[in-house]
């Protein structure tokens, strides 16, 4: 220690680097388990995080497969120059922003509501039984969800399509339809989510202070009044940290959900970002194009990156709240 | 009056409440439905709240016919998860261990590194790139090795980690302990419930992936229950083709009831296990929204 504080002060800084070498070297000498103990995750790390972070240098790049991601001509920014040139961009990134602001106004609210009257409940199982219940479904996976959903709106023998018929109307084929596939998105969210994000709100409703109630009820305030004056009121940090989050969170769709649901059909309403990225990667007619995909992927990415950042700053100034 | 209107209120809220919970696990409950019904009935449309000529035949045939995978499903799936998760929640838990020390050179470093690479996602292909070096395709290993670190859990496990009192393993040093005695005999038994709640959502997260395996496992032997799933339910939906009529011991089985039967299996485990766990994701989501 006393070595490194004199390297610090009175030598010259080639000396002071060596000083730091040495120090390490010391540490691990010293510590070794700990770092050893450090391997796996730093493995992981570096492979599985860095790693390919590192590789989106292939949007600069024309890259093939056999010359690898250091082998391959750099083309700089001719990828992010083709994404304004290309025709179905402005659709992809349309589709992305409707869904995302129709999960914001239509998704956001429903659980608000919802635990502001289950907060009400003072039955017991009451609670417990419509907690467990509308918790359920966040846990069940995409292919499930939207599986059931295929088995309800089957047009052979499904049960909505079974009550159309005996309301003496046709069967719709509702997957096939684009004009379906926004709300079933959107109810598909609001099924999956709504009871994890009420969790959130309930527990903020716990920490209000009960005289808070009690003084009001002495003031004559009934039920309404309470819910509308101190319950809303005292979870409007809550709610605007949520709001937040899910600005900030406006370019992620549910990706599996809308690999699952949407086929050529329904493209039209369905197709977003990241969709497109896939089928460019995964799905493509001879060689995909990787640099290309990875170029819209950056973009994207860089403008969520932006918002996030913009975001968390004001979460920041509203509630003193970081998100990271 | 009052307290009469006051109990009013109560009765239409519980009751509506109530609907809305039923609303939710409606769906989950017609899937059984379908799945053990006759499927005579179900092609004339009379099966909508309860089974109708009930029988568990779809059950056996959907498990039992090599022709849709779903019990090779079934399999991978549960050891991918078991694997996995006991992989996942022991990296990130030494991880967390040894960030939380400040003996350890560098781990503001690390930590920035894994928080930059949480936020900006790399997407798909440079994933698929690098996975594809690494010798991940059709490889079941990607199911275990890839996710270990999970950079929000890390830092909830890194923040309780840092809780633990440091008295502690200071006297444990003064009695001769290195880190991996104080990581043992000290820290993992203080930290069951924190291991219990990363882990359930690791297991949960692995056994609902369908992105990874997707991408990566082709075979028909290695695929995961949702991908079998997909499959068997979605991309035949159009066309079903793969199924036909079956008559078993006198029942008739359609395609509705075999698909049912498959959907069913297939959220079966996590639907069993949820009570059980319900507590431990409440606290995640708890400390999630808190830290993360």
């Amino acid at each position: 220690m006393a070595g490194r504080k004199k390297a610090g002060t009175a030598l010259a800084s080639g000396q002071r680097k060596k000083g730091i070498i040495q120090d390490f070297i010391k540490s691990i000498k010293k510590d070794w388990i700990l770092y050893l103990l450090l391997l796996p995750g730093l493995l992981s790390l570096i492979l599985f995080k860095i790693g390919p972070v590192g590789g989106m240098i292939i949007a600069f790049e024309k890259f093939s497969a056999f010359q690898g991601v250091f082998g391959s001509p750099w083309v700089w920014f001719d990828n992010f120059k083709k994404i304004f040139a290309d025709p179905y961009i402005p659709k992809v990134v349309i589709n992305t922003i409707i869904l995302a602001i129709l999960t914001v106004v239509v998704v956001f609210p429903i659980p608000i509501i919802f635990s502001l009257f289950l907060n009400e409940v003072r039955l017991k199982w009451v609670r417990s039984t419509v907690q467990s219940f509308s918790f359920l479904p966040y846990f069940i996976s995409a292919a499930v969800m939207v599986s059931i959903l295929y088995t309800i709106l089957s047009p052979g023998s499904g049960i909505v399509n079974n009550l159309i018929r005996s309301l003496g109307g046709e069967p719709i084929n509702f997957m096939a339809k684009p004009g379906w596939f926004r709300p079933l998105y959107v109810i598909l969210e609001i099924w999956q989510t709504f009871g994890y994000s009420a969790i959130i709100y309930i527990a903020a409703m716990m920490n209000i202070d009960p005289s808070l109630y009690e003084a009001a009820e002495v003031d004559g305030a009934n039920r309404w009044d309470k819910i509308l004056k101190i319950t809303l009121p005292c979870i409007s940090t809550s709610v605007i940290v949520m709001l937040i989050i899910s600005v900030g969170n406006i370019f992620t769709v549910n990706l599996d959900r809308i690999l699952l649901m949407y086929n050529s059909s329904v493209y039209d309403t369905a197709d977003v970002i990241q969709t497109y990225v896939y089928r460019m990667a995964f799905e493509s007619k001879g060689f995909p194009d990787y640099s290309y995909g990875t170029a819209v992927n950056i973009l994207k990415s860089v403008i969520a990156f932006v918002l996030v950042s913009f975001v968390n700053k004001m979460a920041d100034k509203f509630a003193e709240t970081r998100l990271f | 009056m009052k307290k009469n209107k006051v109990q009013v209120f109560d009765v239409i809220n519980n009751g509506i409440l109530l609907l809305v919970a039923l609303a939710c696990i409606y769906p989950f409950l017609y899937v059984f439905f379908v799945a053990c019904s006759n499927g005579t009935y179900l092609q004339r449309g009379e099966v909508s709240f309860f089974p109708k000529g009930f029988n568990l035949e779809a059950f056996k045939y959907i498990l039992g016919s090599s022709k849709f995978h779903v019990w090779t499903g079934l399999r991978n799936s549960f050891l991918y998860t078991a694997g996995g998760t006991v992989v996942a929640v022991l990296t990130t838990y030494v991880t967390a261990y040894a960030l939380s020390r400040d003996r350890l050179k560098g781990r503001y470093f690390l930590m920035g590194a894994f928080i930059i690479t949480w936020v900006f996602d790399a997407g798909i292909i440079p994933q698929y790139i690098i996975y594809n070096k690494l010798g991940f395709i059709d490889n079941p290993w990607v199911m275990i090795i890839p996710g270990a670190i999970n950079t929000q859990f890390l830092i909830i496990t890194k923040t309780f980690v840092e809780g633990i009192p440091k008295e502690l393993d200071e006297a444990a040093v003064v009695d001769g302990a290195n880190d991996w005695t104080i990581l043992t005999r000290l820290y993992l038994p203080l930290s069951k419930t924190i291991m219990a709640t990363i882990g359930t959502f690791y297991a949960v997260s692995i056994w609902n992936q369908y992105l990874i395996p997707q991408i990566y496992l082709k075979s028909d032997n290695l695929k995961v229950i949702q991908q079998v799933l997909k499959d068997v339910v979605i991309a035949d939906a159009g066309t079903s083709t793969a199924f036909k009529n079956v008559i078993v011991n006198g029942i008739t089985l359609n395609q509705q009831n075999l698909k049912s039967a498959a959907i069913f299996v297939s959220m079966l485990p996590i639907v069993l296990v949820y009570p059980f766990v319900q507590k431990y994701f409440k606290k995640g989501i708890m400390v999630g929204a808190v830290k993360g």
